[in-house]
This record gives C-alpha cells, structure tokens and sequence, in this order.
C-alpha cells in the first residue's frame, strides 16, 4: 500500500439518529487503491449502502476521516466536495437513474456540464463513452427506448466519460436478466484496466467473484478483506493486481 | 459564461420536455400581464383622442372676460383691449369676441317662433380668430378686414349650427332679427371652448352698426409663449386694465381638459391592479408547480448531485427554469394585451397609445421614455419579477435535497 491511497477511511463511523443512535458504520479503516476491482458484499443492514454514500462522497463520516488523495473531505464546502466528486467517483445504479427527457448521448454529457467544456467536446466525449460500452448507434434513443441492459450500458458510460479514477457501482446487474448481467460484468472486466479502481456494492455471489479483492461486512463493520485468485479462472483480468503499486 | 450557458441549456430542456404543463403554468402570466397592458393601454386609447386634441390645441391659450363690478351688467373691455394685451412680451396674438345679446337668429320663417323660444348666440370676432385659436374652417372663409371695415352684413357659423340648418356647402343668408346676414363660412369644432359650435360670429362694426351695442369686446383670447403660460395669465388683468377699473377672470383653456384626462386613471388603476393580482396568482402557480416538479425530480436531482453537480447549481437550474416561463408567460401576454388594445382601438376608432407617459402606481416615467413600449416593459418585468420570487421556494428545496436519500442505493 502507497502511503497516499486513492480512498483512506480510518476509523470511520457514521452514526444516524439523536437519542437512539445507529451506528450504520463503526470504527471502519479501509484503503482503495487505483487499479483494484473491489467487490463489497454482507446481508442487508450490513452497512453496504453507508459505505457507497462514504466512498461516492456523498455522505461524510461522524467520526474518523475519509480522505480522497490524501486530503480529508470533511473540510471542504459543498461546492469543493461536489466538484471533486464529480472529477474523482463515477456512479453505476441498481435502477440505472437515467434522466428520462434526455436521450442517451444527452444523459452521458450531463456529467460534463458545468466544466468549461464547448459542447463540440462534449459532443465528442460522450459519443467515445458511448462507443466503449457499444451503445454508440443507439445515441439518439432516450430511456423508454432503451432495454435495461442498454440503459445500464448508458449509464456506464456517463460514469467513465469523465475519467474518474473511482467507479462506484450499486448493485449493477440488480435489475438485469442474465444475460445482460453478463455483458455488463464483461464491461466492468474490461474497464478493470489498471487505470481505475472499481468498487462494486453487491449481494450476488457471482459478482463478488468477478472482483480481485472482497470486502465483507457485517454490523456497520468489515469482517473480511480477501484477495481473490478466483478472479483470474473467470478471465485473464484478474492479473492486474500489482498494478496498483 | 459557459456554466451559464450550461444551466439555460439544462433548464430549456427540463422545460421542453414537458411542454404541456410548462405552457400551463405560463398561462397565469400570460394572463396577468396581457390583463395588465390591456387595462393601462385601453383606457389610454380611449382617452387618446382627448389627449391629441390637446396636443394640437396647446395649453397655452388663455381666456380673458371682462368681470362684472357688482351690479354692472355686462361688463367690457377698452376697445384697444387687443392693442393693449399684445403689448406682453410673452403673448404671441390675441383675438377679441363680444357677445351681442338679445337677437333672435332664424335660418328660415318657418321655425321664428323655436328660435324666438331658444334664440341662438350672436358673437362678434375679428379677423385674428383663426390664427390665435388655431382653428380650421369646414367650408368657405372667415370674416376680413373688408367685412369689418364696411361693416358688412356677413356671418360665419360654428359647425353645430351648419349642421342644424344643413348649412355646410353652399351661400346661405341666416335672419338676425329680420337683416339678412349672408353666411360665409363655417368654423369646425372647436373643443377647448364650445361656445362657438352654436354660434353666429359676425364683425364687429356690423354688430354696432346693426344693433348699437358699441364696439368694446367682452372676451380676449390670448396665445401665449408655451413657457410662459402662466405668468402671461397672471399679467393679463394688469395688462388689460391699465390703471382703470377693468376686472379680468382668466381661465387657461386646456385645463379642463386635461382634468378630464386624468380622470380615467382611477379606474385604470384598479384594473391594472386585477392584472396584477392574476399575475401574483399565476406565480403561486408556477411555485406550486415547481415544487411538485421538484419532488417528482428528486431522482434526477440526486443523479446531478451524484454527477458533480453543487447544490448552488441545482437551485440555479429550478430557478432559471421558473424565470424562463415568467419570461417567456410575460412576452406572451404583453403580446396578447398590445393585440387587444390595438384591436379595440381599431373598431372603438380610438387613437392607439402604445405607451402612454404612465403615471401607474406612483412610477412616474421620465419623458424620454415616451417613443419605447413602456407599458410592454413593465407587463414584462412584473412577471420576471413574480417568477424569481415563485422559483425561489422550489429551488431552494431542490437544492436541499439529499441525493443519499433520492437514489435508492443498496
């Protein structure tokens, strides 16, 4: 491990409620480094979902801090964590979350919004996100048009069109059929390129065992961190493990 | 400047997307302010004719009578009362009429007895009339110095009158008591003192000679320097008495008027106030709609958050959507409300104002602004001003939005 990982959570809880308190994540120190496939797993009320809101830094810890490159995010302001989340995390959901009035290409440029960008290079970007993830000739389709596997498709691709160094995906072939549950883990496969970490929220076995490392929870805390070899018989992908050093 | 551009972008597509209700919600500015350039602009039309008459009549015109000392009876001037009165360095011209009571004025035999009952007035003007009252003939021509100088028995009359005897074209001789005058003119309405749409004017010299009653005017009229009015009305009774024991009453012509002008304003208020009030209601319906949107976008919300996007931003774009359909509702309408006044004005036969020197709500409009649709700028502007103040609750909650809780995660 670098001594300035991607994500650091060191002692992380995050407490809800006043007088009765829920501890949804407790004590929890955890590194992310870029290059590494992360699946996260555990039972509902495991504390899964905190862990998604921390590291999508859309949530911040109650105690302990979480630090992205080494800088802690408590301290910055709203506006500061916004702009860092929208360079750092990219975000994959269970339910796609497309914009449905905007077409395809249109949802993946809105992660580009507000960045000094002519919307020639927007245009551009969005259309090579597209490409990657084969959904190119269907740019002009908008949400009801699209099958779920297409929508998730689309939706990966306005999560990398922005080149975050973090995808943050939440149960992604959640609301597929098999088939396209395949095709979506074939994509997270490929992007699993070393220049990325990718970090997977899921109770499905079979997408956990996509991943190199595993991290399992239980009660607001990690209860195993495993590296998978298991990764590799799926794929040759699973041989990027040194890369992160 | 892009970031700008990026919001309007976003904002016009939040809006296109749902076009039915975005043209929904732009009805109550729409309304509002179409109500508002209608109210105002219609009761200027209507009182448009009043005011151009004015302008081509002036304010500047001052009416001078002869006053009675008590127990005088009809009381007059020094003959020279006109000499007298141009001496003012601010008077332009002036022109002296008397009026000569007593004659029974008959345009034929058959209606004596009518015209006995109601006997016409008889004025005497001289040759200045036309010029210092700024008043046109209908037909023929206006008494001359030939007329006044051999005391001619000739007679002008107002178009009242022509139009009572069928005197409008051709020579006609009207009977003041039983000499035939031979009617040479006829003067148009003249609206400033409407003495003179019933009346026979005839010259002076035939009137005394005639009828003895002497050669003294009763009344002057005066046109004075535009800037001057005032003074010139208040120098008058000096100029014209000269050391003797002449009273002068002095009126101003056009202020009658222009009392009457003003008096459409109060109503003009309160509808224009009715515009405003469906205006304020039309932006309670934009920020209910808004804030229902917003719940309904809390997903899409969550998703920009998620993206990048600040909270400032995400209120921004609610905020900008709600001015765009101010904006776009407040067109509109000052659109709709132009085209209702002109359209009434058309068949009323108003004279169209398009922008009045307002006087609304105590915004007194500096007069250079007189030529730009003043009254489209204001309609406008209310319902700018009403949306920014509707899409300030909605954008707000949008922004207070938390996307943890909107995007369902786990």
């Amino acid at each position: 491990m670098s001594d300035t990982p991607l994500l650091r959570l060191d002692e992380v809880s995050r407490i809800y409620g006043e007088e009765v308190k829920v501890h949804a994540l407790d004590g929890v120190s955890l590194d992310i480094e870029v290059g590494e496939f992360v699946s996260i797993v555990g039972p509902s009320g495991s504390g899964k979902s905190t862990m998604l809101g921390l590291l999508g830094l859309l949530d911040l810890p109650s105690l302990g801090t979480l630090s992205v490159d080494g800088t802690s995010v408590a301290d910055l302001s709203d506006h500061d964590r916004s702009t860092l989340r929208g360079e750092v995390v990219g975000f994959i959901f269970q339910q796609f979350h497309l914009i449905p009035h905007l077409d395809a290409r249109r949802n993946v440029e809105t992660a580009l919004l507000y960045r000094q960008m002519s919307p020639r290079e927007r245009k551009h970007r969005a259309m090579g996100a597209l490409e990657v993830v084969g959904l190119a000739p269907r740019h002009e389709h908008r949400p009801v048009q699209m099958s779920g596997g297409e929508q998730q498709r689309c939706a990966i691709a306005r999560a990398i069109v922005t080149e975050p160094k973090l995808l943050l995906a939440d149960e992604p072939t959640g609301a597929l059929d098999s088939t396209n549950a395949a095709n979506v883990m074939e994509i997270f496969r490929d992007l699993n390129d070393g220049s990325r970490a990718i970090a997977i929220v899921t109770h499905d076995p079979a997408v956990a065992a996509s991943a190199d490392r595993r991290i399992s929870m239980k009660d607001g805390k990690i209860v195993a961190d495993d590296q998978l070899s298991g990764g590799a018989a799926v794929s040759g992908f699973g041989g990027t493990l040194g890369d992160a050093s | 400047m892009r970031s700008v551009r990026d919001l309007v972008g976003v904002a016009v597509a939040g809006l296109t997307a749902r076009w039915s209700r975005t043209l929904l919600i732009m009805l109550g500015p729409v309304i509002g302010v179409s109500a508002i350039v209608a109210a105002v602009g219609l009761t200027e039309s209507a009182k448009g004719d009043l005011q151009e008459t004015l302008a081509a009549l002036g304010d500047n015109l001052i009416r001078g009578e002869a006053a009675a000392s008590f127990g005088a009876d009809a009381p007059t001037f020094t003959e020279d009362v006109v000499e007298r009165v141009n001496r003012l360095a601010t008077v332009e011209g002036s022109t002296a009429t008397r009026s000569v009571s007593g004659i029974i004025t008959t345009p034929y035999e058959a209606a004596r007895s009518y015209y006995t009952a109601f006997p016409t007035p008889v004025l005497t003007a001289d040759e200045h009339f036309l010029d210092v009252m700024q008043v046109e003939l209908v037909s023929g021509r206006w008494l001359n110095s030939f007329d006044q100088d051999t005391a001619a028995r000739t007679a002008v009359v107002g178009i009242g009158l022509a139009d009572e005897f069928g005197f409008r074209e051709g020579n006609r001789t009207i009977k003041l008591n039983d000499l035939d005058y031979g009617v040479v003119g006829v003067v148009e309405r003249y609206p400033l003192d409407p003495v003179f749409d019933n009346a026979v004017i005839i010259p002076a010299s035939t009137a005394d000679a005639d009828f003895d009653v002497g050669l003294e005017p009763d009344t002057v009229y005066v046109r004075s320097d535009q800037a001057f009015t005032l003074e010139t009305e208040a120098a008058l009774p000096v100029a014209i008495n000269l050391g003797g024991d002449i009273e002068t009453s002095t009126t101003v012509l056009s202020d009658a008027l222009e009392a009457e002008a003003a008096a459409d304003s109060t109503l003009q208020i309160i509808v224009a106030a009715m515009g405003l009030l469906a205006l304020i209601v039309g932006g309670v319906g934009i920020a209910n709609v808004m804030s229902i949107s917003v719940i309904q976008r809390s997903a899409e919300i969550g998703i920009r958050r998620a993206l990048g996007h600040g909270r400032s931003l995400i209120a921004w774009q609610f905020l900008i959507e709600s001015v765009a359909v101010g904006l776009l509702g407040g067109l509109t309408g000052a659109l709709v409300g132009m085209g209702i006044v002109v359209y009434a004005s058309r068949i009323a036969g108003w004279v169209f104002v398009l922008s009045p020197e307002l006087d609304l709500f105590g915004i007194q409009l500096p007069s250079h602004y007189v030529g730009v649709p003043t009254l489209y700028l204001i309609g406008v502007g209310a319902a700018l001003l009403t949306s920014v103040f509707a899409g300030l609750y909605p954008s707000v909650k949008a922004a207070q939005l938390e996307p943890l809780e909107t995007l369902r995660l786990g």
